[in-house]
């Protein structure tokens, strides 16, 4: 007999409740590359509805097509049938992993709990800023503090210039990606950074990555922070800036502070008071097309991520002509700066990186102003 | 498969389980798997699969987004699948000649973003047109909400280059607004469901996008008045762009499942009318409105701004979602009938979904005729599915009877094949057999589907 998939009713009926109308091709950055049918979540939804019915055998296969997702949401806000399929998706890696079909997480799942990151470093960057006691509390997260450490300094640049009176912790992974791919969070690790944070006697909790910062705000294994939990742009949109740019400046919404947290207007707001002339992407906002990064996607395909990356980035130049594009989501930058080509003139930053180098440039056209 | 993967390479050929299971299915009620897919990336590449697959006779199937709601892309006998999704590069506009040059993997939608910025379009709008490929709609011959003004995809094909099943290219019609230059096997390809031959490039007409529009609605507490207030309007002279309805059951989910405020009526009528000023477009409106307000209606609604006609358009465009997020399983058919007979055909569809004890919603295109009944069904219980089975069985009959016909846009496939017989007499069928003989005597091209 074959092995079927046991959902729970709830994740069940989502599967059935795919109408298979396909419109979910539109908007899938997988698809978008590939062109093939499993990669949208008509096809998942498929996949799952046979290996439920025991149609399809529980195999490797599955689970390996299971990561093919960015759990970016595009798929949920234009479907037609009010299926979920992140979600289901998510639920049923979970599920592959119970009945024993792990996948690479769980090897990094096992280097986070040795090494507190994502990429089993020893070596923290040196940031020399304070810690200790403050009114804030800055959480950086894995992926700018070991791979976009330039961009994270400049933020924390910026939040010097600005005189906000912060402090850092001796923070580790807050482990939510886990439970996208199958795992949970790790304990130990929550409760180190939930005990640290407090520590701070902090009011609030300013998190530069919106996949932190969302697991902050979500998972119930940091329902003790005691703090407020704002994402770095809802923090600097209630901030004056006394900086601008001529530059023609776009904006990629990232899928974990967009669709999944609902913050699409703070960005603009700052980006608005810094650049006169903004355009939006054609796919921006809720349809904002995914970077390729998340879900365990470019952990697990990192060829197809930067290529979806790449697609992404190609249509943003076409349709704005931009010299700037901004965002704010470390692994949006990673892979959108590791997707550019040399050829393409366009600069990636993050919001708060950009306009601490706004502030450099100001101070030294100041200085040469007044040096000359 | 050793030969398919010469043709288009490893990357582009795929038999594994996983990856057939989607290409099992479309947007209707059949399943099937296929033995391998293939996605060509050129026409050479299309012409090499078929003269294979001929040789071998292993069925192909022309496949586009897979949205069809009849099982056209339904590899009933396996086979191999060929998906065109690759070939979807836009290969000439030319506005001077008033003509677009496609591959047939293009996306609607892709196609008329680019036309748009031209101020042209290509007019056929199916719902699905944000996925829908125009070799789909061309396969399919796609209509949609505009029908009884713009016509359907067919009205604008002007010429096709299509691999028929022994591998041979061809290259049909031409580049000309007219052209009777022998017989017309352009339009013997346009909702030929795949059967007869590849798409590879389709040529087609475009159209200068209408520059302004006005929209209305009314409601009608009698079918009667509504029918007639149809009726009337389609022979007033004035072609309204727009002249869609929505039936009782509709009209209750959308309010009972949104917050969209609607009237409590028999039916809705939402309808348009477009042209190239303001003042054409208003007097044609003032026309239908004119005939709207003499048949009874329970309410008028027009729209002053672009904001007030979303709000107009909302429940059209719910119509579908809606019904589609309150039951499990449900399909979706397109039969059509003359206007006059709207109004039978709306109580006829109420007196089948009673007899058998299911719901049945409607909605459509009552500007052709074509209307929409989406039969609500589930298909994890048996009983519920014959049910469904015996729905369809008697609709067809009802639109056969009302001198309509099965499919006014979404093709016969497989859903409706056993049923062609109904619509088509021996002398008919026999001759689409003989073509279908003639252009594929191994029949090894999308076998099964009109019966064929
Ligand atoms: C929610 C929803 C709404 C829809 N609304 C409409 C509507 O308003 N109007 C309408 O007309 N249809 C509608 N459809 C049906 C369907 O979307 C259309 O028929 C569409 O044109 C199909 O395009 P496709 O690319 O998905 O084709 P597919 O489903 O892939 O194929 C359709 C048929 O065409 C053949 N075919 C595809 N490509 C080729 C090719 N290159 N060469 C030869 N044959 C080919 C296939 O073999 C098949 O028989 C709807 C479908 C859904 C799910
Ligand atoms: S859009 Fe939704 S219902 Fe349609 S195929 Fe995709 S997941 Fe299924
Ligand atoms: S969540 Fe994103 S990547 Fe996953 S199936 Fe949906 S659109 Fe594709």
């Amino acid at each position: 007999m074959t092995e079927r998939l046991q959902f729970y009713e709830e994740w069940r009926e989502a599967i059935i409740q795919c109408s298979r109308c396909g419109f979910c091709r539109a908007v899938c950055p997988i698809f978008d590359v590939s062109k093939r049918a499993l990669a949208n979540a008509r096809g998942k939804m498929i996949l799952l509805k046979e290996a439920m019915e025991g149609e399809l055998p529980v195999t490797d296969g599955v689970a390996q097509a299971l990561m093919r997702c960015t759990t970016c949401m595009n798929c949920t806000v234009s479907c037609p049938s009010g299926v979920e399929p992140d979600k289901v998706i998510k639920a049923a890696r979970r599920e592959m992993v119970t009945i024993g079909y792990d996948n690479l997480f769980k090897a990094m799942g096992e280097v986070v709990e040795k090494y507190g990151n994502i990429y089993g470093e020893e070596q923290r960057h040196e940031w020399r800023h304070k810690q200790g006691k403050a009114p804030y509390v800055l959480f950086m997260g894995c992926v700018g503090a070991y791979r976009e450490e330039e961009s994270v300094a400049e933020t924390i640049r910026l939040l010097d210039l600005l005189g906000v009176d912060f402090t850092t912790i001796d923070e580790v992974c807050c482990s939510g990606v886990l439970e996208d791919v199958g795992y949970k969070v790790k304990e130990a690790l929550a409760q180190h950074n939930v005990r640290e944070i407090r520590k701070t006697g902090a009011e609030t909790l300013i998190a530069t990555c919106p996949y932190c910062y969302r697991v902050f705000i979500e998972h119930p294994s940091y329902k003790d922070l005691g703090l407020e939990v704002k994402h770095i742009t809802q923090f600097l949109a209630e901030v004056p800036l006394q900086v601008k740019t001529e530059k023609r400046v776009t904006y990629h919404d990232p899928c974990d502070l967009g669709r999944h947290s609902g913050i699409y207007e703070e960005p603009r707001e700052i980006i608005r008071k810094i650049a006169p002339t903004f355009v939006e992407p054609e796919r921006t906002r809720e349809n904002a097309m995914c970077c390729g990064s998340g879900g365990g996607f470019r952990g697990t395909f990192p060829r197809d991520s930067l290529k979806i990356a790449r697609n992404r980035l190609d249509r943003i130049i076409e349709e704005t002509g931009a010299e700037i594009l901004l965002t704010e989501c470390p692994s949006c930058l990673h892979n959108f700066r590791n997707a550019k080509l040399r050829r393409q003139k366009i600069g990636i930053y993050n919001i708060t990186e950009f306009i601490a180098q706004l502030y450099q440039e100001g101070a030294s056209v100041g200085k040469q102003a007044a040096e000359g | 498969m050793k030969e398919l993967i010469e043709i288009v390479g490893e990357e582009n050929f795929t038999d594994t389980l996983e990856e057939l299971v989607p290409y099992s299915y479309d947007a209707s009620v059949n399943v099937q798997r296929p033995n391998s897919v293939v996605w060509p990336e050129s026409t050479e590449q299309v012409s090499q699969i078929v003269a294979f697959a001929n040789e071998q006779k292993i069925p192909v199937v022309p496949r586009g987004a897979g949205t069809s709601l009849s099982g056209g892309v339904i590899a009933i006998n396996g086979g191999i699948i060929i998906d065109l999704s690759r070939m979807n590069r836009i290969l000439e506009i030319s506005i001077e000649d008033r003509y677009a040059l496609v591959q047939a993997g293009v996306v609607c939608d892709d196609l008329n973003g680019k036309l748009a910025k031209y101020g042209f379009t290509f007019p056929p709008d199916p719902a699905s047109s944000s996925v829908a490929t125009i070799g789909g709609n061309v396969g399919s011959n796609a209509g949609g909400i505009k029908g009884a003004k713009y016509g359907t995809t067919r009205d604008y094909v002007m010429g096709l280059q299509v691999v028929l099943p022994t591998g041979e290219v061809m290259n049909t019609g031409s580049r000309t607004m007219k052209c009777v230059s022998g017989y017309d096997l352009t339009k013997l390809f346009v909702g030929s469901e795949g059967t007869l031959g590849v798409i590879t490039e389709v040529t087609l007409k475009i159209n200068p996008i209408p520059r302004h529009a006005m929209t209305a609605v009314a409601a009608y507490g009698r079918l009667e008045d509504a029918g007639k207030a149809i009726s009337q309007t389609m022979s007033s002279g004035i072609t309204p762009s727009v002249m869609e309805i929505l039936d009782k059951i509709t009209l209750k989910s959308i309010k009972e499942n949104t917050d969209i405020d609607l009237p409590d009526a028999e039916i809705m009528i939402l309808t348009e009318t477009d042209g190239y000023t303001r003042e054409e477009v208003e007097a044609q409106m003032e026309v239908v409105l004119r005939i709207l307000k003499e048949n009874n209606p329970s309410l008028i609604k027009t729209a002053q701004d672009e904001k007030e006609r979303v709000e107009l358009w909302n429940a059209r465009k719910s119509a579908y979602a809606t019904l589609a997020r309150i039951s499990t399983s449900f399909v979706l058919d397109d039969v059509t009938v003359p206007i006059s007979r709207i109004r039978e055909l709306l109580v006829g569809i109420q007196e089948i979904a009673q007899r058998h004890g299911l719901v049945v919603a409607t909605y459509g295109h009552a500007g052709d005729g074509n209307l929409h009944p989406q039969i609500l069904y589930d298909a994890y219980d048996a009983e519920q599915v014959e049910k469904m089975e015996r729905v369809e069985g008697d609709l067809f009959r009802l639109a056969i009877s009302l001198k309509g016909t099965l499919t006014g846009e979404h093709g016969i496939g497989l859903s409706k094949a056993d049923y062609m017989t109904l619509e088509h007499d021996p002398v008919e069928m026999d001759l689409m057999q003989r073509i279908k003989r003639t252009l594929d005597p191994n029949n090894i091209m999308n076998p099964g589907k009109m019966s064929l």
